[in-house]
């Protein structure tokens, strides 16, 4: 069920907008962006709920690209942005942070990218051994960081603990990364992509008939991997963890869009961002005016799609 | 052509691997118009060698238009023999579905697409006809031959001693023991050897183009005995 070229660039640029405009319009409060008289809703609308929804989509890009970068990447189609770990990892770097210094977003957040990159880094060193042990050691490290926050947690004082566990299920409402910056990202991770997706194709069919085509396996493997990472980094340090998104949305986007990656990125790109967008206002909406974490939104989505996915195509 | 022949397991897989600078040899030197191999990047090779070996199952739902468009990724020339060859391999009615769909003769047949697309001066073939029957078998062997006498040159790994010794012109045989004798076809084919080789009675019969090579196995049926 794939669609033709003409109905592709249409939705592309449609629905992203539809979706901007009514994520902007939901809220505890309906207002139309359209006619917003007074100078409580313009606030509401522009300086509240634009930036939110702008650092959601971004985020919910960033995510998408990433996980459609590392199931090429690790030839698992259950390869997702945290696979190697970097949730983990930048989960303790935030809690610690938390732990020590008083402020508390900027220093979670400063933490959390911290946390990122030392968790990056360490799985590099294994980036040399092939797919098959860097999956394996970004897998055990995962439970190695997993460990590591359950025993920050417990010793982190009480009245911090929901602070922790809101960012470990994913937080837009905190970022401190500008929101403007954070679209920058965005464009620059699918430039990247874009720039490379001719030889992430041949991936595709196998390191060495890569090679056989003239591919400098290594050599894509080294930046796929810094893109990836960077762009989970820079997600994880905006929102916290928020699953899902990076493994569902490039398996729908394939089934929507074709395995060829010059489709692929751009099309989980601006899905992944989609799907965040709603997962977020729906995480506004559904208990206001208190919110709920957005990762509860995405994973309660995200399953039983995934599952459906699972059963209907693999 | 080069057919190579021996048993499982002896090499000759790696062997093409090598020659296509696909595999790091740990001793010997390779050489490529008097140059170390190790000298061309993959760009430089993949433009003047074709190799076809099996290809890992997709996970990714890869379309067989698509698998074929990679292979042409960086071949300029118009794509007018594109149909030609897939007609040929009798796979234009399949370039919608999915590579994981197909039976494996039909995913063998979008490979060998794949290396005939690519349309360099060297091709390295490992078991091209494995899985396909034998219409296949014969059009492909023959359009080998084909392009063998317009100029390439085509290495081969084949199982099939009939088939070795009715289009080889020169045989590589890669013995159990690292052993390796090479000649034309005519001198190094001969029934003993290739028992040797295989460590299966084989008898000949013929001569010429009319030489066949039957494993006794298929002579002497054993349920007859």
């Amino acid at each position: 069920m794939q669609f033709d070229n003409r109905y592709k660039y249409a939705l592309a640029i449609a629905l992203p907008i539809v979706v901007l405009m009514l994520a902007l319009a939901a809220g505890e409060q309906w207002i139309n962006p359209f006619s917003a008289n007074s100078t409580l809703n313009q606030t509401i609308l522009w300086e509240l709920r634009l930036p939110r929804i702008l650092t959601a989509f971004a985020v919910g890009g960033l995510l998408a690209l990433a996980g459609a970068w590392f199931q090429v990447l690790l030839g698992n189609p259950l390869a997702e942005p945290y696979i190697l770990g970097v949730a983990g990892s930048s989960a303790v770097g935030a809690v610690f942070s938390l732990m020590l210094l008083p402020d508390s977003a900027w220093a979670m957040s400063a933490g959390a990218f911290i946390g990122a990159w030392v968790g990056i880094t360490v799985v590099m060193l294994f980036s040399s051994q092939g797919p098959s042990k860097l999956l394996l050691s970004g897998v055990v490290l995962a439970a190695f960081w997993a460990a590591l926050v359950a025993l920050l947690l417990a010793i982190l004082p009480e009245k911090r603990l929901g602070m922790a566990l809101a960012w470990m299920m994913g937080d837009l409402s905190s970022s401190v990364i500008p929101v403007q910056a954070l679209l920058i990202g965005w464009a620059v991770a699918l430039g990247c992509g874009l720039v490379l997706a001719r030889s992430l194709d041949t991936l595709l069919l196998g390191e060495t008939h890569a090679r056989a085509l003239g591919v400098d396996v290594a050599r894509l493997r080294r930046r796929l991997l810094w893109v990836a990472s960077a762009a989970t980094a820079i997600a994880v340090t905006a929102a916290g963890t928020i699953g899902f998104v990076g493994l569902v949305i490039p398996h729908m986007m394939r089934i929507l869009f074709g395995t060829l990656h010059r489709g692929l990125l751009p099309a989980s790109a601006i899905g992944g961002g989609i799907l965040l967008v709603l997962a977020d206002t729906g995480a506004r909406m559904v208990i206001a005016p208190a919110e709920l974490p957005v990762g509860v939104i995405t994973a309660l989505i995200g399953v039983p799609l995934f599952l459906w996915l699972l059963v209907r195509r693999i | 052509m080069t057919v190579i022949l021996g048993p499982n397991g002896v090499g000759k897989s790696t062997l093409l691997l090598a020659l296509a600078g696909l595999h790091k040899i740990s001793g010997g030197s390779l050489l490529f118009d008097e140059e170390p191999l190790q000298n061309f990047s993959h760009q430089q090779l993949a433009e003047k060698i074709s190799w076809q070996g099996t290809l890992p199952p997709s996970e990714f739902g890869l379309k067989v238009s698509d698998r074929l468009a990679l292979a042409m990724r960086d071949v300029l020339e118009s794509s007018g023999s594109y149909w030609d060859i897939c007609r040929m391999l009798d796979i234009d009615h399949l370039q919608k579905r999915a590579l994981g769909e197909l039976s494996s003769g039909e995913r063998q047949r979008v490979e060998l697409a794949a290396v005939l697309l690519r349309d360099r001066d060297i091709l390295l073939l490992d078991e091209p006809v494995a899985h396909l029957d034998l219409k296949h078998q014969a059009s492909f062997l023959s359009m080998m031959q084909k392009l063998t006498a317009a100029g390439k040159s085509v290495l081969v790994v084949l199982h099939d001693v009939q088939q070795a010794v009715s289009i080889a012109d020169d045989v590589l045989m890669i013995f159990d023991d690292g052993r390796v004798e090479c000649g034309s076809a005519e001198t190094v084919m001969s029934a003993v050897r290739l028992s040797k080789l295989f460590d299966t009675e084989i008898t000949e019969s013929g001569e010429g183009p009319n030489r066949l090579m039957i494993p006794n196995y298929f002579i002497n049926n054993p349920q007859e005995k």
